[in-house]
């Protein structure tokens, strides 16, 4: 009895350590994930509640390989650029027409009179509102890469983000000046794009906003490139810009204030016309992580119309 | 009588010695021909794979670490709030050590002009641990990258960050071509 008591403890211990060998050679015990150098910007992606003044009405998804650019037309027409692609949507999200186009349009802006303005790298194209091509012209300088471009009266303004300066030619091409060259005598101190994310603006008085984004600013010209207006926020906190280079797009809502998006923490606000913040369009837990050019428009009803590239969305915001 | 074709016992042995020593050569033949080879290849991490999670700092068998920041200046931004450099909550853009990112204080930071900064990493002082590369990916170019220094990694035939490293990131590279930095440069910059 005493022996089989033995035999039976024996075969258990035997049984055990077999099993703990066996665990400890077939079975990966998980590491340890904390990371003690976590760079951690969880509490920048946090944004207060109470200071989201919009949500998200309308939505749409985009059947292209990949989508760039936006702008609002005629009657709230919403213009999405893309690879080789242009859709025209109605308000609604409706797909009116799409066309063909040469290359891979980043930018895009519908003039007053209806022509249709792609930037395709150093390339402008002027499309005449049912998508004929109308003029076609090249932005010199080996470096040139067009990020954003508007039409007025004639003139055309395009931001070059590889040159770092805005160009103004004419419909037919012609050079007629640069905007915002470094000219500390007339307080003008040179645009700073660290990366390709330069935009530009129509105000209410035809003024030019250019966002400066190395400095974390938008600055006004007027017709003969004279700096007429300018603020800037830096902050990693909600009141203002942070990074390198920061905001990525801008559009202006009819009582004057700037809509503004951004990257690194993705989200949308509204700023007052002097600059101050004023309240939250979308917080970055609204984007995909990683999510850069966010495009923006804003329609005649005070829609804020966002491009999300990643998820290849129009995105509609309203005030709540 | 003896079978036809039929061998006997010390053929078959003189048989079995004869391809036991064909097979040492070409295993011994093979062994070399591989030591040889990696022996011109070296541990590398590939940056688009790379996820700065901390372990380079942690599992390197040198201390401090092998794997050191570079910074590729030709992708730099020069800017003045850069995510690098300074903490994502900091109030004041200074250099004071409660703005800086680094937990050695290893980058640099130098005026150039308004309103750009240069940033250097001072290699002596990095760890390897990644959190200015996922602040500077982060808010702007990516231009800070994680890489294995050659003239401090020791070329373990095992390398131990490699079997933490969560993203797959450490290949062995040919040694004529020792980094891989995304991004325009090839050279090492310090």
């Amino acid at each position: 009895m005493k022996n089989k008591l033995g035999l039976i403890f024996s075969v258990v211990i035997l049984l055990l350590l077999v099993g703990l060998i066996a665990g400890d050679l077939f079975f990966e015990k998980p590491k340890s994930q904390k990371n003690i150098y976590e760079y951690d910007l969880d509490k920048l992606r946090q944004v207060d509640s109470s200071l989201i003044a919009y949500k998200e009405t309308t939505s749409f998804k985009i059947d292209g390989e990949a989508v760039y650019g936006l702008a609002i037309g005629n009657e709230d027409n919403i213009y999405v650029s893309g690879r080789n692609k242009l859709w025209i949507f109605n308000p609604k999200g409706e797909l009116q027409s799409s066309m063909k186009v040469r290359g891979d349009a980043h930018c895009l802006n519908v003039s007053e009179s209806g022509n249709i303005l792609l930037g395709v790298g150093n390339r402008v194209d002027i499309r005449k509102p049912d998508g004929g091509l109308n003029n076609s012209f090249l932005v010199k300088g080996k470096n040139a890469y067009i990020s954003s471009l508007v039409e007025k009266e004639g003139i055309v303004y395009v931001a070059d983000a590889g040159q770092k300066i805005v160009h103004e030619y004419s419909v037919d091409g012609k050079k007629v000046k640069d905007i915002g060259g470094k000219n500390l005598e007339k307080g003008i101190r040179g645009f700073v794009v660290p990366s390709p994310y330069f935009d530009l603006m129509l105000g209410r008085q035809g003024e030019l906003w250019v966002v400066n984004p190395g400095r974390h600013a938008l600055e006004a010209y007027n017709s003969k490139g004279d700096l007429i207006s300018t603020w800037e926020r830096t902050s990693m906190q909600v009141d203002g810009f942070g990074g390198c280079c920061n905001p990525s797009h801008v559009a202006m809502l009819s009582d004057g204030s700037f809509v503004t998006s951004e990257k690194g923490l993705e989200r949308i606000k509204v700023h007052l016309p002097s600059g101050d913040f004023k309240s939250v369009v979308a917080a970055p837990s609204q984007f995909d992580a990683g999510t850069t050019g966010l495009d923006l428009a804003v329609d005649s009803n005070d829609r804020i119309v966002v491009l999300d590239p990643l998820r290849k969305m129009v995105r509609i915001f309203e005030l709540k | 009588m003896e079978k036809k074709g039929k061998k006997d016992r010390r053929d078959f042995i003189n048989t079995c010695f004869r391809f036991a020593a064909g097979a040492s050569l070409v295993g011994v033949t093979g062994v070399l021909a591989h030591k040889t080879v990696s022996g011109n290849t070296l541990w590398q991490i590939d940056t688009t794979k790379c996820t700065q999670c901390g372990r380079c700092a942690t599992s390197c068998v040198v201390t401090p670490s092998a794997v050191k920041c570079i910074h590729v200046y030709d992708m730099c931004g020069y800017c003045d709030l850069c995510g690098g450099y300074l903490r994502p909550n900091v109030k004041n853009i200074t250099t004071g050590a409660e703005n800086q990112l680094c937990p050695t204080g290893a980058i640099k930071r130098k005026y150039i002009e308004d309103p750009f900064f240069e940033y250097e990493i001072i290699e002596d002082l990095c760890i390897g641990c990644g959190k200015c590369v996922k602040g500077c990916g982060a808010f702007g170019n990516g231009s800070l990258q994680l890489q294995v220094s050659h003239d401090l990694c020791v070329n373990c035939n095992q390398c131990a960050i490699a079997r933490d490293c969560p993203s797959d990131a450490f290949s062995r590279v040919p040694a004529d071509e020792p980094y891989k930095f995304s991004g325009f440069k090839k050279e090492k910059k310090g």
